[in-house]
């Protein structure tokens, strides 16, 4: 192999040369060549090894289109070869092999293939089950593609949204028409191409006799677009999908675009097929736009005598295009026994080549050692679908294929439209195409130049009038007839003739699938594996249709395809992942809870300090916290509990229908248990209501439970329509709660324009004031059942507010207590946790909080669906229990009440109180069993049954002494 | 990703939205039948067909009606729900408790 | 001496991270503003490549409800009869219509808010019914983000359209940033784009961070206030 000079390579500079390493080997090659193109230049042929028999693979597409060039470059395993880019001191290795890429001892399973029929793997160890663990090891090692590297580094990959008015995807010959007209309406267009390069076919392709008018084109076409403002060009970019309303994703480099596409030109061109016959896939066979891409994008000339294979035109060009690189071309075999004579066949005649007219290849003889060519057997056709057994013999080490194409129509697929293929003469059309989408070029099936540059004009007038500007009429559609024909498919008895490379599926796999009866292409796709290979179909699709087709004599259009989905392309997970936001909210005294060694813990987006101290402490930390509650004085950041404040004249009338207690009569300066239940009676959320003003209370709500507490609220009222506002006001205020004995003392030193004494301000009060001369709302409650206040102060003074409260409780001993000690404190007073002591089906009677409810008002939210409950009678209920024997084990969390064989229940919330010594807890029971002093059983982990006793709420100070001190 | 045109805040993508059911007639709570509760509570229509659904725009908290083809995946029209909630609503006790208590 | 932010007790819940990249600070409103971060003439070019400023110092209030607009007319604030556009007052206060029903008023960059002093003291329970305060000042931390990148950053945090355009000045977009609630108000000029934006305040230093990195690739860095007048 060698390389041409120019103008061949108009990729490469060979100024720049670049050196790398493939399998540990240097390689040398120019800047702009692929790792493929490089290899290739050396005379390094074969790539990879196939997934399944291990056979040598080469060159096919020559445009990442397929499996064959997947390569492991750095820790990067599945790169495509014949995209990405050389770069210095690469370390590229080939992957699929065991031993070396150029004697893979797992290549003998190719002589074992007989014993690989289609369907082994569901066959061969469906039975016995415990094979299977056995079997998938030694498979997932001599099947598959590279192998991941866990020691890889993260890489920085990040998203971004991209606006524009239309899209064009794909720069050949009609995107970039079309990229253009509609840039010429006032369209901002963005012009997308998977390739390095814009120019699609223009760039390597032949369009005539001289070779001249695709290359003259493309410099026009890309002066013209560099000039033209209104275009953004994005190249190395591959959209993976189609999503509603012209929603792309678009992969460059490590980032994943989301673009809004306007509306969109799909120019994605075709796929070329390669042929089927014996060997067909040996390195040194490629498809024939291959050969073209190699010569012409990079200086590489193929191989030095070459056969091609061909159904239509474009064979004739690339016989040519070889000729020019200085191959010499056996012969051109062209199934078409009367292919119409034109510029390009009546050139070729000139240079002497021969043309097998109304022939086929049969198999490809191949080097010793399988890694290349040798000869190719030529037969002549006797009908479409069989060849006579006598052949013709040409030595060569080149195959170029150009038999046909199928349309890159997965984005038009996905977005709806459908893709109507010709019996016989493999060409194809599209249509149904959804507004706001055109197609252009030959992924429509237009294969001439001229119609598909008028097509890219009429494509991009449409798209700018879509998007809304003024354009001139379309002109008409129009469309040739391809005069080409379908490559026939003829098994070979020898088998080995692949129509999907990704899999190593031959015919023959195909067609005792079909006999086996998977004739449904959906059917025949999933029992074969056919096109589920990286390369996704694009070469195997298309020949296993036209095989369903002739067993079932259905039409191609009637076998129909297979679904096409997005992703189109590999993604990495990097990709998807991304620079991921993960919002995070931080209280006002956060840093404060760090700096004094909180081990801070989630609570919806919010970060709440668990307990203070060393994880080793845990236990002993959250018990001393709650000790200095019961004893001294404690405090806690209770900034992230919900807030709203609900105003106006319906205010009042709007707490009563939205929760379950009454709240007409309520006084101004005092708060109350508020609980709100669903439409179906369940408990969703509790908290308190401050009545400040006669016609405005502040009301909180769980941290995790107030956005849907909140937007509930304006969804009933939106049809209510009552004269109330209702604002969310969660992270507007900072809180804290201190509690103990001697909170009273300790706010009193800071505050002094209110009055604390239990007369002035008694428990469940509201007032207004300042603590440490900053605005605050205080309450007196006692979810911890102490003495206690809760201040709500403006958000941006909440670290001076707990400053100054740390300050004035020093020589009393304040300590900040986390959310156990909290949680400990609490159960200890029998307070449920909404969805920690309640369920997604909890009502009010079954948790005991029937005394939440007002039984004089007509409606509260659920209101009918608790009545119907209580008449029809419960099914559980919510209980206390304890263990006061220290010897028996603690239930946990979940365990289950059992009575005889049935589970009547569950713990929702257990601890060993350290104030009263014993295990206390919370479960559901069955009605029967919640009566006071009656024993339940408790299932514990390993299968122990401990025994508790259903005892009286609250365990601790059960007359609420302390909290109303 | 669907975009769906906000009345307040004009075309957006789905992901901003909140879907809130189907717009269904609340019956009288204090004088439906069980089986008529239990209707409204538990039971969609679920049409193919034109539906009349809740969308909230959760960054505004804006609520809105959106009226939507499920067959052919489109959505026909958004609007205030003002259009059909016009009237303060009101609701009375059972008149078999009314006077007591 | 230089100020500290915790001799205040009206804190940003951003001063540390404003301190960690070196933050020079004036008191306004009672409350800790960086005012520049010790290189003058380098944020004013920065400001007008890509800059981020913490205004959350700054004043501002809201008011709320269905006589919001009346009574906000009454106190002599122009208010645009459509929803998402600002109308700046006379003394350099702007007051956004976020809804039929809401309004976000803010004082200017030159920490000035005698509109908003006015209405905040003359707004009672009592004097203005069907219109209601919104504690805007505690509710949501605010930023300018600053410079002719800056719509270039936003197409990495926000899936709206905040091109020139698709935005005009004064228009307000309230949607989507880095995955929380936002509302971004486009000001400046049509040469130099200033957005405010202005987001829940608990969430400020996961945003600001967030914000960092995104503008990272753009050269963006933090300003000062001062830079941000200058701009302006």
């Amino acid at each position: 192999m060698q390389r041409l000079s120019e103008p061949f390579g108009s990729l490469i500079d060979r100024s720049q040369s670049i050196s790398f390493r493939f399998e540990g080997e240097q390689v040398s090659g120019y800047r702009g060549d692929t790792i493929a193109s490089a290899l290739l230049a050396n005379g390094i042929t074969t790539l990879s090894r196939s997934f399944k028999y291990h056979r040598p693979r080469g060159v096919l597409s020559m445009c990442g289109q397929d499996s064959n060039t997947m390569v492991h470059v750095g820790q990067k395993p599945n790169v495509l070869a014949d995209r990405v880019m050389i770069e210095a001191d690469l370390e590229v290795r080939a992957q699929n092999y065991w031993g070396s890429l150029e004697n893979d001892r797992l290549a003998m399973i190719r002589h074992v293939s007989r014993f690989l029929p289609v369907g082994f793997y569901y066959k061969a160890f469906y039975k016995p089950r415990w094979g299977w663990p056995l079997w998938a090891k030694l498979i997932r090692r001599v099947a598959g593609l590279g192998t991941v590297d866990l020691t890889t580094p993260h890489g920085y990959y990040d998203k971004e949204y991209l606006f524009t008015d239309v899209t064009v995807i794909g720069a050949g010959p009609a995107g970039m028409t079309a990229a253009l007209e509609a840039a010429k309406a006032g369209a901002k267009v963005l012009l997308i191409d998977e390739n390095a390069k814009i120019g699609g076919t223009l760039g390597y392709a032949r369009f005539d006799g001289d070779g001249q008018s695709g290359r003259k084109t493309l410099v026009d076409l890309v002066a013209e677009i560099a000039n033209e403002k209104n275009i953004r060009v994005m190249t190395d970019t591959v959209c993976t999908g189609w999503y509603s309303d012209n929603w792309l994703p678009l992969i460059k480099d490590n980032r994943l675009y989301k673009l809004r596409a306007g509306s969109l030109v799909v120019a994605t061109g075709c796929y070329e097929q390669p042929l089927i016959f014996h060997n067909n896939d040996l390195p040194g066979i490629m498809l024939g736009s291959a050969a073209q891409r190699l010569i012409r994008l990079y200086g590489v000339k193929p191989g030095n005598r070459a056969v091609v294979a061909t159904a239509n035109r474009d064979g004739y060009g690339v016989a040519l295009d070889l000729l020019d690189a200085g191959a010499e071309v056996a012969c051109v075999v062209d199934v078409r026994s009367n292919p119409p004579e034109d510029e390009m066949s009546s050139a070729l005649m000139h240079r002497h080549v021969p043309v097998l007219v109304g022939s086929t290849l049969r198999e490809a003889v191949p080097t010793p050692g399988g890694g290349g060519v040798r000869a190719v057997k030529i037969a002549h056709l006797e009908s479409a679908e069989r060849a006579a057994r006598r052949y013709d013999s040409f030595a060569c080490d080149t195959i170029a294929m150009s038999g046909s194409y199928a349309p890159a129509a997965a984005l038009l697929h996905q977005a709806g439209g459908r893709v109507s293929l010709q019996d016989g003469s493999g060409g194809f059309s599209v249509h149904d195409l959804p507004a706001h989408i055109a197609a252009a070029g030959s992924v429509t099936g237009t294969q001439s130049l001229d119609y598909v540059l008028a097509e890219g004009q009429d494509a991009g007038r449409q798209a700018a009038r879509d998007a809304g500007f003024e354009v001139m009429s379309a002109s008409e559609p129009r469309r040739t007839e391809p005069k080409a024909s379908a490559w026939p498919i003829i098994s070979h008895a020898k088998g080995k003739d692949f129509v999907d490379f990704d899999e190593d599926l031959q015919t023959r796999d195909i067609e005792n699938a079909l006999t086996e009866g998977y004739q449904h292409i959906q059917l025949l796709k999933r029992f074969t594996t056919n096109g589920m290979g990286p390369s996704q179909g694009r070469h195997a699709t298309l020949p296993a249709i036209r095989l369903a087709a002739r067993r079932t004599g259905a039409s191609l259009n009637e076998t129909g395809s297979t679904t096409s989905r997005p992703p189109i392309g590999p993604l990495t997970m990097g990709h998807l992942a991304g620079r991921s936001f993960e919002p995070v909210r931080y209280t006002a005294m956060h840093f404060r809870h760090l700096e004094r060694g909180a081990k801070m813990m989630p609570a919806g987006a919010w970060m709440r300090p668990e307990y203070y101290g060393d994880a080793r402490n845990r236990l002993e930390s959250i018990a001393a916290e709650a000790r200095n509650v019961r004893e001294n004085v404690g405090i806690i950041d209770v900034s992230t509990l919900g807030g709203l404040e609900i105003r106006g004249p319906d205010a009042a009338e709007f707490l009563n229908r939205m929760y379950t207690f009454a709240y007409l009569k309520q006084p101004v300066g005092r708060s109350r248990y508020v609980l709100m239940t669903d439409e179906a009676g369940v408990i969703v959320d509790d908290g308190v209501a401050c009545r400040i003003h006669e016609n405005y209370f502040y009301v909180t709500a769980t941290t995790s439970g107030v956005d849907g507490v909140y937007r509930t609220m304006l969804w009933y009222n939106t049809q209510w329509r009552l004269k109330v506002d209702i604002t969310h006001v969660s992270a507007s205020y900072a809180g804290v709660n201190i509690a103990g004995p001697k909170s009273r003392e300790v706010v009193d030193r800071v505050c002094d324009d209110v009055n604390l004494t239990p007369e002035e301000f008694p428990y469940m009060g509201v007032r207004r004031g300042h603590v440490a001369g900053i605005p605050a709302l205080f309450l007196r409650v006692g979810f911890v059942g102490e003495l206690g206040y809760e201040l709500h102060v403006p958000a941006s003074q909440g670290e001076a507010l707990w400053d100054a409260l740390i300050e004035a409780g020093a020589d009393a001993g304040i300590r900040p207590f986390g959310v156990e000690a909290q949680r400990l404190l609490r159960l200890e007073k029998g307070h449920i946790i909404i969805s920690q002591d309640t369920d997604g089906l909890t009502t009010p009677p079954e948790a005991d909080m029937a005394w939440a409810i007002s039984r004089k008002k007509p409606y509260y939210v659920g209101m009918r669906s608790v009545s119907i409950q209580e008449a029809s009678g419960l099914t559980r209920k919510l209980v206390g229990f304890e263990i006061a024997d220290p010897e028996i084990t603690q239930p946990k969390e979940c365990h289950l009440v059992i009575r005889g064989n049935t589970i009547t229940g569950r713990v929702t919330s257990v601890v060993r109180s350290p104030t009263l010594g014993k295990v206390i807890g919370l479960a559901y029971v069955a009605p029967d069993q919640a009566e006071l002093g009656n024993k339940i059983d408790i299932k514990v982990d390993g299968g122990e049954m401990v025994q508790a006793e259903v005892v009286k709420l609250p365990f601790y100070d059960p007359d609420g002494e302390r909290q109303e001190m | 990703m669907k975009q769906m045109q906000c009345p307040l805040n004009g075309w957006r993508n789905i992901q901003e939205f909140a879907h809130g059911g189907e717009v269904v007639d609340e019956p009288d709570p204090n004088r439906c039948t069980d089986a008529e509760w239990a209707e409204y509570i538990f039971m969609e229509d679920n049409k193919a067909g034109l539906v009349k659904e809740w969308w909230c725009h959760v960054a505004t908290a804006y609520w809105f009606i959106a009226e939507r083809d499920t067959v052919k995946d489109e959505i026909v029209r958004t609007y205030d729900p003002s259009e059909l909630f016009k009237e303060r609503r009101d609701y009375t006790r059972p008149e078999a408790l009314e006077g007591k208590s | 001496m230089a100020l500290k932010p915790t001799q205040c007790a009206r804190r940003s819940f951003l001063y540390r991270e404003l301190e960690n990249s070196g933050a020079r600070f004036e008191e306004l409103n009672g409350s800790a503003i960086a005012i520049n971060y010790g290189d003058a003439e380098g944020e004013t070019a920065q400001a007008r490549k890509l800059g981020i400023c913490d205004l959350s110092s700054l004043q501002r209030t809201g008011f709320k409800g269905w006589n919001m607009a009346d009574w906000l007319r009454l106190q002599g604030v122009v208010l645009a009869e459509e929803s998402n556009i600002t109308s700046p007052q006379t003394d350099g206060t702007r007051v956004a219509r976020l809804a039929p029903g809401e309004a976000l008023v803010l004082g200017d960059y030159q920490g000035g808010g005698a509109l908003i002093e006015k209405l905040d003291s003359t707004w009672s329970m009592e004097s203005a019914d069907g219109c209601y305060q919104v504690p805007r000042a505690e509710t949501n931390f605010w930023l300018a983000l600053t410079g002719t990148e800056a719509p270039a950053l936003f197409t990495k945090i926000c899936a709206v359209d905040l091109r020139d355009q698709a935005t005009s000045v004064h228009s307000v977009v309230q949607t989507n940033v880095a995955r929380l609630n936002a509302i971004i108000i486009r000001g400046g000029t049509a040469e130099v784009p200033v957005f405010d934006l202005l987001s829940d305040i608990a969430s400020a230093v996961y945003l600001w961070r967030a914000l960092l990195d995104a503008m990272g690739e753009f050269g963006g860095k933090p300003i000062g206030l001062k830079a941000l007048q200058d701009l302006t």
